[in-house]
């Protein structure tokens, strides 16, 4: 008897220490990137805090620093445990140390922001830039066309484009500017320069104002700080400019048409939702677009107000069509 | 009464180092405190992360190389009365030099990693040719500079990097080289190099030089009393250009050995500051090669591990690096004491 009541005791002490398996594991999270205190950086981080704050997760941010050196030896540390479910990686400078450490830990899931790799065990959280640059484009090049007539805009039937490095994600972003600029005014020519650097504001400001003077009204910022030099020009100048990324209306009030956000909030917290509710984030290229509110242009209220009935009448149709597929945009490769 | 014997020098030297390190611990625990981590978990992880096993004090290895030849690169230039705060820069051109060579050549393999490493110290020369020749000719004080050359050669090698030999698409860098230039790698296990016995071997024939040969004698005597060295006979301004030349050498070696041993091309921003803590290791050891051994290997246990303190503790990147600049604080303060105590001949270069 004493034995058989020692054996259900086991058996019950057993059950109890199986039990919190059966309830929803807690999900662990970790995130990596030399950018958490700036522009795209920050939406990342209110996306991680917000799921945080709805599911609970364990959250860890990693500042990786500007030491290349270094790279490898965080990715291994942070993937060697197997203790997160999921770590979100943002930075192209990071992406020879991550695909080789991905390769010696091909279990840990690596969630790649802003592009995909060569990689196959990785998951890619990929943004339609293009779509929401098509808009920006087409909206730029619809009030470039007005001419004189509308406010600031002189008879050059140019806009402009600061791009930071010269690399393949902001060149997606050319691409879907000038596609959206030729689809909605094509007598309007898109000037593009590349700052090739992400932290110059003075760079960028220059540039800007070499663009304005060669008679571009509008100049679209996707330069990281080095924009910032971009948005300042544009009320120096007393022009027009478009913020990327975050919603930069603030910085030259009077003087910035719209942004075209890059919700990386969104993405992360869709990625994380998934993996919390069951549906396991298996690798692949997830990409948040127009439809679903991945990226979307937001208009600064001021200089809408001023903006003619037609403009944003084609601007909402463009925008329909972006997002049900019948326009269809080319991306950069 | 009777009265404790006086302990040696070294005794005292290894004593004041002792207590040095505890005020840093007792300092830095009180910051860690501030931010609700235990003080002893945290000092443990940074144990673990810089030698908790082979994998990591292969890190820590890795990390100290540059910081050591680098070290070395400074210790030259002060033994001869230079302070030579350019290595930075020429650590950046050597990098790019070498890389160049590795990626646009093609040559049979222990050639082509000869040949790149050979530029790499050609273009660490050169870039302080400048500074010492106005160093020696006009009286140019080589501090100011040297440092103002590092924004030209960090720059400079930015728009190489950039404008003439981006590789398409990705990030801001050259293609990579080819596998003829690569450095060995001592262990399958780890980015570590045959660059670290480069930098071992480097500070030991230095020291010898020192040591052992007139000509390293010269040098000392320029650098510690140069009106006596002319006086015997030595020509000053050759000599002190001479120990720049070498030293800026010495610092594009450094870059090569990062770009031919671990990062395999050269980036935009490879390496920053790793001529600025080569400098204050060599400063820490007093100017000695082999001391420079071990305070460059104690700042590569500190970067290796804070790595893993970022990851394993809720210790913020900030945190870590106050945590390190006190360590070093206390470290240095108890130094320059014994400095002025031991030490006799007189430095050009006063603080």
């Amino acid at each position: 008897m004493k034995l058989f009541a020692r054996l259900m005791a086991a058996g019950v002490v057993l059950a109890a220490s199986a039990l919190p398996s059966f309830a929803a594991e807690k999900v662990h999270v970790a995130a990596i990137s030399g950018y958490f205190a700036q522009g795209f950086g920050v939406s990342i981080v209110n996306g991680l805090n917000k799921a945080k704050t709805d599911f609970g997760i364990d959250l860890k941010l990693v500042d990786t620093g500007n030491r290349a050196l270094d790279y490898e030896e965080q990715f291994a540390n942070l993937a060697k445990s197997g203790q997160y479910d999921l770590i979100f990686v943002m930075g192209w400078e990071l992406v020879d140390a991550l695909q080789k450490v991905s390769a010696q830990y091909p279990n840990q899931r690596f969630v790649f922001i802003d592009g995909v790799l060569d990689s196959k065990t990785m998951i890619y959280a990929n943004f339609a830039e293009e779509q929401g640059s098509f808009i920006a484009g087409a909206l730029a090049g619809m009030v470039e066309d007005l001419g004189p007539k509308f406010d600031k805009i002189g008879e050059g039937k140019a806009i402009g484009f600061v791009g930071g490095r010269d690399i393949p994600v902001i060149r997606n972003f050319l691409g879907g500017y000038e596609q959206g600029a030729k689809y909605a005014a094509p007598d309007v020519k898109v000037n593009s320069v590349f700052a090739g650097t992400f932290d110059d504001p003075a760079k960028g400001s220059e540039l800007a104002m070499t663009l304005y003077g060669q008679g571009a009204d509008i100049v679209y910022n996707v330069a990281g700080p080095t924009g910032e030099g971009v948005m300042q020009a544009s009320a120096t100048a007393d022009k027009y400019s478009l913020g990327v990324d975050i919603d930069m209306c603030a910085s030259a009030p009077g003087n910035v048409l719209a942004s075209m956000l890059k919700r990386g909030d969104v993405a992360v917290y869709a990625i994380i939702k998934d993996e919390v509710e069951g549906r396991k984030v298996t690798p692949g290229t997830r990409t948040f677009d127009l439809a679903s509110g991945g990226v979307e242009v937001k208009m600064c209220e001021d200089v809408a107000a001023k903006l003619p009935a037609e403009i944003k009448a084609k601007l909402e149709t463009i925008h329909k069509d972006v997002a049900d597929g019948k326009i269809k945009i080319a991306r950069a490769k | 009464m009777k009265t404790l014997p006086l302990p040696s020098g070294l005794l005292r030297t290894l004593a004041g180092q002792a207590l040095a390190f505890v005020i840093a611990l007792a300092l830095g625990a009180v910051i860690i405190l501030m931010i609700d981590e235990s003080p002893v978990a945290v000092f443990m992880t940074l144990m673990r992360g810089a030698f908790g096993d082979a994998e990591k004090i292969a890190g820590t290895l890795l990390q100290t190389t540059p910081i050591l030849i680098c070290g070395i690169a400074a210790c030259i230039g002060l033994r001869g009365g230079m302070f030579n705060v350019g290595i930075e820069g020429q650590l950046f051109l050597g990098g790019f030099a070498a890389a160049w060579v590795g990626f646009a050549f093609s040559l049979p393999p222990v050639l082509h990693v000869l040949v790149a490493m050979l530029l790499a110290v050609v273009a660490g020369a050169a870039w302080v040719a400048i500074p010492a020749f106005f160093r020696v000719r006009f009286g140019t004080n080589e501090v100011v500079s040297t440092i103002l050359a590092n924004y030209i050669a960090t720059l400079l090698t930015s728009y190489f990097t950039i404008f003439l030999f981006k590789r398409p698409g990705g990030w801001s860098e050259t293609p990579p080289i080819l596998e003829s230039a690569y450095l060995p790698e001592l262990f399958s296990f780890s980015r570590l190099n045959i660059g670290l016995l480069i930098g071992i071997a480097l500070a030991i024939a230095t020291a010898l030089f020192f040591r052992w040969t007139a000509k390293g004698y010269a040098v000392t005597m320029v650098g510690s009393a140069p009106k006596f060295a002319e006086y015997g006979g030595i020509n000053v301004r050759k000599v002190g250009f001479g120990v720049l030349l070498v030293s800026g050498a010495v610092g594009g070696l450094a870059g090569g050995v990062e770009t031919l041993g671990v990062h395999h091309r050269f980036m935009e921003g490879f390496a920053p500051g790793f001529g600025f803590d080569g400098v204050i290791a060599a400063l820490l050891a007093n100017g000695s090669p082999i001391g420079t051994i071990f305070t460059a290997l104690f700042f590569g246990a500190l970067r290796a591990g804070s790595l893993l303190l970022e990851v394993d503790t809720t210790a913020s990147r900030e945190i870590i690096t106050v945590i390190q600049a006190l360590i070093i604080l206390a470290v240095s303060a108890d130094l320059l004491m014994r400095r002025r105590g031991d030490r006799t001949g007189e430095r050009r270069w006063k603080f």
